[in-house]
């Protein structure tokens, strides 16, 4: 929307008021006097209520009905227990994590005993093998004799 | 004169209609996938397959998460699912006074390291691509280094949007959280907590003519329902703080903003130093430019202290804005997709 010469008017004083304002807040919030004022209103501010809240705790003890303070004891003994439960709770999560890593080293070395055992049974089938080989051979060899003609005779 | 008479009308027949109490943030389908104490870890259903590594989101422990899935169209979480990244989101939350007790390190060292072996075991259950990255956004940024500098192989690569590191640069609030002024002991020994609504007043003052400053641009923007949406939902989740637990907001004030211990060094975090020199991995530092809460340079000192290389953005916006733009998520995109 265009602003009319009176808006803009308006705006413009509320800019100045604005700008003269805050240098006379600066002034103010930053003087040592009114740091010196500030710390003793929050200070009797602070007691004040604090007389208060003793004074309405003192009222319901004599009524025989829980305070303010008792409240607070109470929430603080639950927020405590909250705290240990929740400490039980890392402690459970650090062992299951660890559960999980043991689970995965003992899968992991089956796997890996698994692997080594068909390893070995073809190590051992290769053997085997080599064995049947060696021994064919070897039958070979030692009939060989009685199938070959021996050498240096001569048939008659 | 008449026109600006018809926007007053238009505005107060806007605020009429209850816009604030009945925005609808943190509308993206999410399951929760883990829960200890107050906070949950939210896993967001993907829009698309998965091309990247999953995300863990860290989002601060002061306000509510849904600052980074406000509206459909202004959603970091909706953005990056759209582009294929698993998102999962640590919400811490409304921690109450029972939580007063817990140390920083509950949060930062033990709170997020179940959260990231839980994320790791649901990734690993979605078949998501290998990996995990992180993001952290103001405050939960700063826990999310503090992990990662005690536990620096959690993830591959983190991000840091308006994070501060450098807490001496970050402007009036460094000023403010003097230790001679600050009165943080008498806050926590009185309250327990810090709490919620204290925090909202504060951060008021930080900027006071930022009250005024979001009726004026309602006021600017009387006939554009886009803009009144988004600011209702904006609204609706300033008002929305959460008390900071007692015992962490003690270290985390004295140790960054008294200290400034992760420049400086000297923190100790369940016996083990804060160093984040002990993070190799790669990270990225996005700052706002008109950010009044963590400006660039507290944010950018990432830097001079992180171990890994890092790469820093800067983008137009303050520190909420950049949360709502559409810049912030395309770097974040760009940068997890290279």
């Amino acid at each position: 929307m265009a602003r009319s010469d009176g808006s803009q008017m308006a705006t413009e004083m509320y800019e100045a008021w604005e700008k003269s304002m805050t240098t006379w807040w600066d002034q103010v919030l930053e003087s040592p006097a009114f740091l010196k004022s500030m710390g003793s209103g929050v200070t009797q501010q602070v007691q004040g209520r604090r007389a208060y809240e003793d004074a309405v705790d003192t009222t319901l003890e004599k009524f025989h009905l829980p305070t303010r303070a008792d409240l607070t004891r109470v929430a603080r003994i639950t927020s405590l227990l909250e705290d240990r439960l929740l400490s039980l709770e890392d402690r459970l999560l650090a062992l299951e994590d660890r559960l999980v890593a043991s689970e995965k080293a003992t899968l992991q070395a089956r796997i890996d005993a698994g692997e080594a055992r068909l390893a070995a049974e073809d190590r051992l089938a290769a053997i085997e093998d080599r064995l049947i080989a060696i021994a064919e051979k070897l039958g070979s060899t030692l009939e060989e004799p009685t199938a070959r003609p021996r050498r240096g005779r001569k048939e008659g | 004169m008449l026109e600006v008479l018809h926007r007053n009308a238009a505005v107060a027949s806007f605020l009429k209609s209850d816009p604030i109490g009945s925005a609808r943030t943190g509308a993206t389908p999410n399951t929760v996938i883990h829960r200890q104490g107050k906070s949950a870890v939210r896993w967001f259903h993907p829009s698309v397959p998965a091309t990247a590594a999953p995300v863990v989101i860290v989002m601060p422990l002061i306000n509510t998460w849904t600052v980074w899935d406000l509206l459909p169209g202004r959603s970091v979480v909706e953005r990056l699912l759209e582009a294929g990244v698993p998102v999962y989101l640590v919400d811490w939350g409304r921690p109450g006074k029972e939580d007063a007790a817990r140390p920083l390190s509950d949060y930062a060292d033990v709170l997020l390291g179940r959260v990231f072996d839980r994320v790791r075991r649901h990734a690993a259950s979605q078949a998501y691509p290998q990996g995990l990255d992180a993001i952290g956004y103001c405050v939960g940024g700063t826990f999310l280094a503090v992990h990662l500098a005690l536990h620096p192989e959690q993830v591959g690569r983190a991000a840091f949007v308006c994070t501060p590191i450098d807490f001496h640069q970050s402007g009036r609030l460094a000023t403010w959280a003097s230790p001679s002024d600050f009165p943080l002991d008498a806050i926590v020994d009185n309250l327990g907590n810090y709490p919620a609504d204290m925090m909202r007043s504060s951060f008021r003052w930080l900027r006071p003519s930022g009250v005024t400053r979001k009726w004026v641009s309602l006021w600017e923007h009387a006939e554009d329902p886009a803009f009144q949406q988004l600011w209702a939902a904006l609204e609706q989740w300033n008002d929305d703080n959460v008390d900071f637990p007692g015992e962490t907001y003690r270290e985390y004030v004295r140790r960054c903003y008294f200290d400034n211990a992760l420049v400086a060094g000297g923190w100790q975090v369940g016996n083990r130093p804060v160093s984040l020199a002990n993070v190799k991995v790669p990270a990225l530092s996005v700052a706002a430019a008109q950010d009044h809460i963590v400006p660039p340079p507290a944010a950018h000192a990432l830097a001079s202290c992180w171990g890994g290389p890092v790469e820093t953005v800067t983008i137009n916006g303050g520190h909420v804005g950049v949360s709502v733009g559409r810049k912030l998520p395309a770097t974040l995109i760009a940068w997890l997709r290279a």
